[in-house]
């Protein structure tokens, strides 16, 4: 049980349950503001941005992006594995802290989960396009063809990564979704639009609140949440093997797995620490996402920072410990040392460094510097998957087959297009969907100071 | 709709209020046909007797779905068309497992949120008579029907638990 005496309340203000319902659906009803256009303005125009360089692409090939022989994955691939990443933080916040029974979840695991969404959508365009002919992917899908039948390699990560990709977000969708049925119809029954009531009812699907209702929903949010906690670390394990499995020096190694993992957890509490302090700037949504909130995940970004830390040292102990002459080369002198020591560099203190300035509890309290530290980390992820893709590639076992590799406009604007389409979507959320749960809230409300029984 | 104002409903302010009502009129014999809250009350969960096989359903959805995935895998890679991958042996089980996992993962959410979808009845455009409005907001509302309950009784005693309203419908 929560101890509110030790640590606070979760909802400050001692809101009434009316009070939670009409604060957090407000934006639904109010006007849209000035910076929510511009932001939507500056989201649609990347989304066009990106939606040509999508023509161009399919139109001439994948010949109009800078990969080459050598450098068959560029930024396709790192940007894939970022927003899988970033995506990893709605179901690591609604499961995991729900099975660790952190109640403070209640007000960030919506936003976190609408994130999830998107970014997994995002993701998705990147492997679709890189596939070059993106009007054979249905061959992706093994069902009973004209062509053999000849059925997919079950031994390739490649398409195992194409079936967790393509669960996890159906999955991830379905339960955001599950969670909002009880919150439409808290607008269904508060709203005094007909528009509304007939849009929100519509997808609250005539849920009433009864008892039956909320226990196979109880049921059912175990159920999703236990099988999803797998899916968490499996997801981003699969995407690992992408690279573990092949025999290129930097790639192949057993560490892959749990790194991979927690660098998405990690990419993705950053995000969700952007997302939640834009809230807290644009929404006044204060007394919910409370400074302690905040201080909850910055909590845990130091800890998963210093978990990365661990890892990229690892790798780098292994390679030297190995004496492997190719591994050698590729984390000393193409990583720490040479071509790409930006790259390196930045990942290592952009992820390592920066973020264990929140030891420090007057830094944590701080927004506007714990905003700044998200982004770093943000950035600093995508180096890190540059690291891995760009630099190991480029210089493998044959020193005649090195390359190098920039990226063209095209690529850059796909990536742009990605960026505005996950703006674009986390927008609509702020305004159209209650974007914190109102019914969680509701339920961790009761746990107040000094509360008289 | 029979004849109109068939059901008593008693609407309550709080989550103590409601708990205490329900317990004693459970004390009373008194059938509750339905109890409406803006979030899940365990007190009133458990009290109703209300009981969901969604888990153990669940269960079996992952079992049937493990099994399909597994028959299928081999019947593809080992019996309709085994291909010859640098002399790997078709039945590769361990690599079978990876797919295997994530499509029973997938089976056994959409299988559930359908079994969830049918039992509670919530599919979009349902019609269901929705006896308050608050009940999805800030009021713990219960359903009693009158052909079993005893009216007048019932409502003295509805007051004294602390219902802020007491409406026929």
């Amino acid at each position: 049980m929560y101890k509110t005496e030790i640590r606070g309340p979760l909802i400050l203000g001692n809101k009434t349950l009316g009070q939670i319902s009409d604060e957090i659906t407000s934006p639904i009803y109010q006007r849209p503001k000035m910076w929510w256009l511009i932001g939507m303005g500056i989201s649609s125009v990347m989304m066009l941005l990106g939606f040509w360089a999508i023509y161009v692409t399919i139109a001439t090939g994948i010949g109009s992006w800078g990969v080459n022989n050598t450098v068959g994955w560029g930024w396709a691939i790192i940007n894939f594995v970022w927003w899988i990443g970033i995506g990893h933080a709605g179901t690591a916040f609604s499961i995991f802290l729900l099975i660790l029974r952190q109640e403070w979840r209640s007000s960030v695991n919506r936003a976190a989960e609408a994130m999830t969404v998107v970014a997994v959508g995002c993701a998705a365009i990147f492997p679709a396009l890189h596939m070059g002919r993106i009007w054979d992917a249905f061959f992706i899908f093994p069902y009973p063809n004209t062509r053999g039948p000849l059925w997919v390699n079950y031994n390739s990560p490649l398409f195992w990564d194409f079936i967790a990709i393509s669960a996890y977000l159906l999955i991830s969708a379905s339960f955001w979704f599950l969670g909002m049925i009880p919150d439409f119809a808290t607008i269904r029954d508060t709203t005094k639009s007909k528009v509304k009531k007939a849009v929100y009812g519509f997808f609250a699907m005539g849920w009433r609140g009864s008892s039956g209702e909320w226990k196979r929903y109880e049921g059912l949010a175990f159920v999703l949440g236990g099988i999803a906690a797998v899916l968490v670390v499996s997801v981003h394990s699969i995407v690992s093997t992408d690279f573990a499995v092949s025999i290129e020096p930097g790639w192949h190694t057993t560490l892959f797995p749990p790194y991979f993992v927690v660098g998405a957890i990690f990419s993705g509490f950053a995000m969700v620490m952007t997302l939640m302090v834009i809230i807290r700037k644009f929404y006044k949504l204060n007394d919910f996402i409370t400074d302690r909130h905040l201080d909850n995940v910055a909590k845990i970004l130091v800890y998963i920072s210093l978990i990365m830390g661990t890892a990229y040292l690892t790798e780098v102990f292994i390679a030297w410990y190995s004496a492997n002459e190719y591994e050698l080369f590729t984390f000393f002198r193409n990583r720490i040392t040479g071509e790409y020591t930006f790259q390196f560099w930045a990942m290592f203190v952009c992820n390592a460094l920066i973020p264990q300035l929140m030891w420090f509890k007057k830094i944590r309290r701080n927004i506007n510097i714990v905003f700044v530290i998200s982004l770093f980390i943000n950035i600093g992820m995508w180096y890190e998957r540059f690291n891995i893709v760009v630099t190991s590639l480029a210089k493998d076992y044959l020193p005649s087959a090195w390359a190098s590799y920039t990226p063209t406009f095209v690529e850059i604007s796909v990536f742009l297009g990605t960026l505005g389409i996950f703006a674009f979507g986390v927008l609509l959320f702020f305004k159209y969907i209650p974007m914190i749960a109102i019914h969680e809230v509701k339920m961790v409300n009761k746990f107040k100071v000094n509360k008289k029984r | 709709m029979k004849n109109d104002k068939q059901h008593i409903i008693g609407v309550f302010d709080g989550e103590e209020t409601l708990v205490n009502a329900f317990r004693e009129l459970k004390k009373e014999k008194i059938e509750i046909s339905d109890v409406f809250t803006p979030f899940p009350i365990h007190e009133v969960l458990e009290g109703h007797g209300r009981k969901s096989n969604i888990i153990t359903l669940s269960w079996f959805f992952g079992l049937f779905a493990a099994l399909a995935v597994l028959s299928f895998l081999y019947y593809t890679a080992v019996v309709d068309w085994p291909l010859n991958y640098g002399g790997k042996p078709s039945s590769a089980f361990p690599s079978f497992i990876v797919i295997t996992i994530v499509l029973t993962i997938f089976s056994v959410t959409i299988l559930s949120l359908f079994t969830f979808s049918v039992r509670a009845k919530l599919w979009p455009n349902i019609e269901k008579p929705i006896y308050h409005d608050g009940a999805t907001d800030d009021k713990f509302v219960i359903l009693f029907d009158k052909d079993k309950v005893d009216e007048g009784k019932l409502k003295k005693l509805l007051k004294d638990l602390g219902a802020t309203e007491i409406i026929e419908k």
